[in-house]
């Protein structure tokens, strides 16, 4: 390979084809779908002539492909040079040059298929003139939102920031909230989480439910939407990596003489706490809806798809010995 | 005396490829044994099976007069495995890892010596950094103190000089051998290091594809001490040419 490109590119891209299509639908799923979502808002224009509709999926277009590209960006940057490759004599500049390339790639990538929708969506329809405006809108939007994520990822000291040295300490230490039995578990949950929402790709879910907003809906019920989704998206993000620290935790741990009940309730204090913290959110977002059947439903939901991370960290902490 | 460690016919096998096939391993109180074997011979995985980590096939390990698989918990109170570098969390600092590791051993607080062997260390300094900032020789440090801490009767190390400075690591031969003369601890180390397992080891153990090839006893030892032509490189080679 040559030394203009960095060596991981290639044994990542021989990686992805062995994992087979499940890696590509989990790569590619919600770029396509934010770029669905940005020509579904266009319609509002094409079809009923509404201007503030393209300004919608112009903003969904720069707040989803700023999140994406920041999340994404970092993940590799991460794995490059902190992974098996990090001793590798990369060229200097190898590791921006590729990663410049693979988003200017998705970049394109992006403007074509937005194109495509955008032509399908508008065939026929009355306001079609409006056309190029609207590709002009989203297109600019992809490209500002994705040139701010670059900006952001490789300016100076941006990576520690993002990397387990630039996690600081709460402002509400909250000491008793760490169970005295297996200490700094907590910690390592909340420090965890905390990595993985600073990389706002869990964001991006805000902007596609915003997305889906019928025309015309009441300001106090899209309020109220943003609460129920942004604290859903929180609680989905602080419940897996609860669940994936506790598991690293159980392991680490494995030749301790770790009393497996005891790891359980420490274990599950964060996530309690953090869901507790999230309902009220929830309520309020529920309350400002005035609609208490669909806000419960969305409660029950949110509790549902969180419950997973539960069940892991009950599988991790359950098992005294591989033997 | 009766013996810390009795590992019988243990086997691990990763998939179809059987990586320890029937080991016969015992240690008494304030024994010093080297693991030593080419790469791939299991010592990291014996270690691991001893510890309770690595899935055992067949076999018993009984530690402290508890089987390892009926009682994992009592027989875990007497082993310390010191942690692989790069499997130390990097979120927590080395202090909080090593109160997370203390209230896993049902202490209270980190010990006092503990806190000790970090100063003879020289890794007081930086316990109140986050670990994703340790040099490789810090985390090394790190990982000795977690598989040392609460002073475990059977001390399991797998590399530990790795990465430490000749201050670090002449310190901490010197409390190791300090605790098997003392009768406190035993250790069993895994170590590539030849001269280490010479000069310290009371036993040492050849391990070869999974088995064990041969044994040096501290009379066999003391004798290479004194006559440098009779070297344990010298009978490793030999071991190693006769299985060849």
């Amino acid at each position: 390979m040559s030394i203009l490109w960095h060596p991981a590119l290639r044994a990542d891209w021989l990686v992805l084809r062995r994992t087979g299509a499940i890696a590509f639908v989990r790569i590619l799923g919600v770029p396509v779908l934010l770029l669905t979502c940005c020509a579904a808002l266009a319609c509002g224009d094409f079809y009923r002539g509404y201007g503030w509709c393209l300004a919608a999926a112009a903003l969904l277009a720069l707040g989803g492909s700023h999140a994406i590209a920041h999340q994404g960006l970092l993940d590799a940057l991460e794995r490059w040079q902190l992974g098996w490759c990090a001793a590798l004599p990369v060229a200097r500049g190898a590791a921006a040059r590729t990663l410049l390339l693979i988003t200017i790639v998705a970049l394109t990538a992006s403007l074509v298929i937005v194109t495509v929708l955008l032509l399908g969506v508008s065939f026929g329809a009355p306001h079609r003139g409006d056309l190029p405006y609207a590709f002009a809108g989203i297109a600019l939007a992809l490209v500002a939102g994705t040139a701010l994520a670059i900006l952001r990822v490789f300016r100076r000291g941006a990576f520690a920031a993002h990397h387990a040295d630039g996690i600081r300490e709460p402002v509400l230490a909250a000491e008793w909230l760490n169970d005295p039995r297996l200490p700094h578990l907590l910690d390592w949950q909340r420090r965890a989480a905390l990595v993985r929402w600073r990389r706002g790709g869990s964001l991006v879910m805000v902007g596609l439910v915003l997305g889906t907003v019928p025309m015309g809906a009441p300001m106090l019920e899209v309020a109220a939407l943003v609460l129920l989704v942004l604290s859903w998206s929180w609680l989905a993000l602080v419940m897996r990596a609860s669940a994936d620290a506790t598991s690293l935790a159980v392991t680490l741990l494995g030749a301790e003489p770790l009393d497996m009940r005891r790891a359980r309730l420490a274990s599950f204090r964060y996530p309690l706490v953090a869901a507790a913290c999230a309902l009220l959110p929830m309520a309020a977002g529920a309350i400002l809806g005035r609609s208490g059947v669909a806000a419960l439903a969305w409660m029950v939901c949110a509790c549902a798809f969180s419950a997973w991370p539960f069940v892991r960290i009950l599988r991790a902490t359950r098992a005294e010995s591989p033997a | 005396m009766t013996a810390l460690l009795r590992a019988k016919r243990v086997c691990v096998a990763y998939g179809d490829a059987r990586v320890l096939d029937g080991i016969d391993l015992e240690i008494t109180r304030g024994e010093f044994v080297a693991l030593i074997g080419p790469n791939g011979a299991g010592k990291t995985t014996l270690l691991h099976a001893i510890a309770g980590i690595a899935p055992v096939c067949g076999g018993t390990v009984d530690i402290a007069g508890h089987d390892l698989a009926k009682a994992p918990r009592e027989a875990k109170q007497s082993i310390g495995l010191a942690i692989d570098p790069p499997s130390l969390p990097e979120l927590l600092t080395g202090r909080e890892g090593l109160a997370l590791f203390a209230g896993a051993r049902g202490l209270p607080a980190i010990p006092r010596t503990t806190l000790a062997l970090a100063e003879t260390l020289s890794l007081t300094s930086v316990l109140d950094r986050r670990v994703a900032s340790y040099s490789l020789g810090m985390r090394q440090k790190l990982g000795i103190l977690l598989g040392l801490i609460g002073e475990p009767p059977l001390l399991l190390l797998d590399e530990p000089f790795n990465g430490l400075d000749p201050r670090s690591a002449l310190a901490f031969k010197a409390h190791l051998a300090a605790l098997a003369a003392k009768g406190d601890a035993s250790v069993l180390l895994a170590t590539h290091s030849l001269d280490i397992a010479e000069r310290h080891a009371t036993r040492v153990v050849l391990l070869m594809d999974g088995r064990v090839r041969r044994s040096w006893d501290a009379d066999e030892l003391a004798a290479m001490r004194e006559q440098p032509e009779r070297s344990l490189e010298k009978g490793m080679a030999e071991a190693c040419e006769k299985e060849s």
